[in-house]
């Protein structure tokens, strides 16, 4: 076990080591117009020193941008899940919902965030309301079809137990539907909020205002390339560790293999 | 194997209960005929079946797979209803699955995200709206010990053998107290020796209820029919299957099954139904 660790550890500092590496050679070949990973680190060093200032409404510290976007991400993947897995349930479990759902689902599904974006400006008059719109609207759809799935292929022993013994609707989709489909629904979840992540870049450079993706913006219009990069390496990691967080926690709630 | 004649013994200490409620019918089964609708057409399983069921008797159905033994059994659970014809059960038209019947599937149907515990706690929970929870956690654990298996009541499905899971599939079917037990092949995929203690288990709880329950298995097994059943239903094969003959099984309980198998009556009737089963000229008839 601690052995199997020591070796992943081992192959993720050797990933990280090719991906400086190349940073590195992209950075000479550009003559240093891509800064150096040396010199983004002490840029790096330099937004860490004071993460947290707040000088009015466009110059914030690195810590009240990212955080601002992580709470708007769960904003938007909350609601968008609140709408989701009754929706997939809806669908698993009826043969009428599927057809009903399913057409709306594949014609949605592929739009893009920001063709969402105006249509979440008109509905909420707020470019912050709008991003979370955006969030919830194209995060949505793994949990969607994850869940329909999981409820679609509940054996038909297990049917047959709530069956058998007069299972109220209740239990029924308490102790048979629910548990069976967990799992499955934490696939959709963890999915989904890769998604979010991903969009909220994207939102929050439309949007302004505070967020990561406007301090990308912001450093674009500062040209500081340095920031971009430090502020890509958070989005990354960040993103990294809500798959890892989300991965835990289906581990958690399932039932599998236990 | 000690264990097993231990458990012999408390079979024979047992009173012969069973031949006191021999009048009364406890499932009726009146020209029933099953089919199912499919892409190609209608098929029908079972054609015109008839047959009633003494109250307290262990009755096997028996038959090559698929010949609708299950299918069979069941429209008694009402699991599935019948194209034509009705059963009853304990006087009443089976319409769906009730309380009055405890039905023990094929492959145990546990649900592995509940303890053994709550696997039996929920089904209880439904069918005995009216206790208090106090009353249907003694009702659980009562059930658990009768199988031995109280002291792994919180380990999952997973974690138990065949035979530990059977025992949970079993109590749970026995929890909610029915008068009819179905058992769909029950013993089928547990080893040899498991088996055999099993067969002791499920005649030791029918003994310590008086022998009042009814109960009907489903089984491939000649031995296992012979050992178990006071008549043993032999299906002919389908599609439209009908019952082929009924064997008595006139062996004197409480059995032993050690001593069972050099019994002339139990070698005529082992032949009986094996020459039933596999003579392929008389299948056509
Ligand atoms: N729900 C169903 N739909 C269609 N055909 C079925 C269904 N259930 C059983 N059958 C068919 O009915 C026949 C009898 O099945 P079953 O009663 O399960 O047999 P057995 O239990 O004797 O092995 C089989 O040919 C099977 O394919
Ligand atoms: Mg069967």
């Amino acid at each position: 076990m601690i052995k199997k660790s020591a070796i992943s550890i081992a192959y993720f500092l050797g990933s990280m080591a090719i991906l400086i590496g190349l940073w590195q050679l992209i950075s000479v070949i550009t003559k240093a117009e891509i800064p150096s990973p040396v010199s983004t680190w002490a840029v790096f060093k330099e937004l860490m020193a004071e993460p947290f200032y707040d000088r009015g409404p466009n110059d914030k510290g690195i810590g009240n941008n990212l955080f601002s976007s992580i709470g708007r991400v769960f904003t938007g993947f909350l609601l968008g899940s609140i709408i989701a897995i009754p929706m997939g349930m809806l669908m698993g479990a009826s043969k009428i919902g599927m057809s009903l759902l399913n057409p709306i689902v594949q014609i949605l599904k592929p739009v893009s965030p920001l063709a969402w974006f105006p249509l979440g400006l008109l509905a909420f008059k707020d470019s912050g309301g709008a991003t979370i719109f955006i969030i919830a609207i194209t995060s949505l759809w793994p949990t969607v079809i994850n869940t329909a799935f999981g409820v679609s292929s509940i054996p038909q022993d297990h049917k047959n137990v709530g069956k058998a013994f007069g299972f109220s609707r209740w239990k029924y989709l308490t102790k048979i539907v629910i548990p069976y489909a967990m799992p499955h629904i934490f696939t959709g979840l963890r999915l989904s909020i890769g998604i979010a992540w991903v969009v909220i870049v994207a939102g929050e450079m439309l949007s302004g205002g505070v967020g990561i993706g406007f301090f990308v913006w912001d450093s674009w219009n500062g040209l500081s390339l340095e920031k971009i990069l430090v502020a890509i390496l958070i989005i990354g990691g960040v993103g990294l560790l809500l798959d890892k967080g989300f991965n835990a926690l289906q581990n958690l709630f399932s039932w599998e293999g236990k | 194997m000690t264990n097993i004649e231990t458990s012999v013994q408390f079979v024979d200490s047992a009173n012969d209960f069973h031949k006191i409620n021999a009048n009364e019918t406890s499932v009726s089964i009146k020209d029933v005929t099953v089919s199912f609708k499919g892409s190609k057409g209608t098929f029908t399983a079972i054609k015109d079946i008839s047959l009633d069921i003494k109250k307290g008797e262990i009755v096997a159905l028996i038959g090559h797979s698929g010949c609708g033994k299950s299918t069979l059994m069941n429209t008694i659970s009402g699991m599935v209803s019948p194209s034509k014809g009705e059963v009853l059960a304990n006087g009443n038209t089976v319409k769906g699955p009730g309380p009055d019947r405890g039905i023990v599937f094929q492959n145990y149907s546990l649900l592995p995200w509940l303890t053994v515990y709550k696997n039996i706690y929920e089904a209880v929970d439904s069918v005995f709206k009216d206790k208090t929870s106090i009353e249907k956690h003694e009702l659980v654990e009562e059930n658990l010990k009768m199988v031995n298996l109280t002291q792994h009541k919180d380990k999952l499905p997973g974690q138990l053998s065949g035979g530990m899971k059977q025992r949970v599939a079993i109590a749970r079917a026995f929890a909610i107290n029915p008068s009819i037990l179905l058992l769909d092949e029950p013993f089928g995929a547990l080893d040899a020796l498991t088996k055999g203690s099993m067969h002791i288990e499920l005649l030791k709880l029918w003994n310590l209820d008086n022998r009042n329950k009814t109960i009907v298995m489903v089984t491939h097994d000649i031995e296992e029919a012979i050992f178990l059943s006071d008549r043993v239903v032999v299906m002919n094969n389908g599609p439209e299957a009908t019952i082929k003959k009924i064997v008595d099984i006139n062996l004197p309980r409480p059995r032993n099954k050690k001593d069972i198998a050099h019994d002339p009556e139990y070698i005529r009737i082992h032949d009986e139904l094996l020459t039933l089963l596999f003579d392929k000229f008389s299948i056509e008839d």
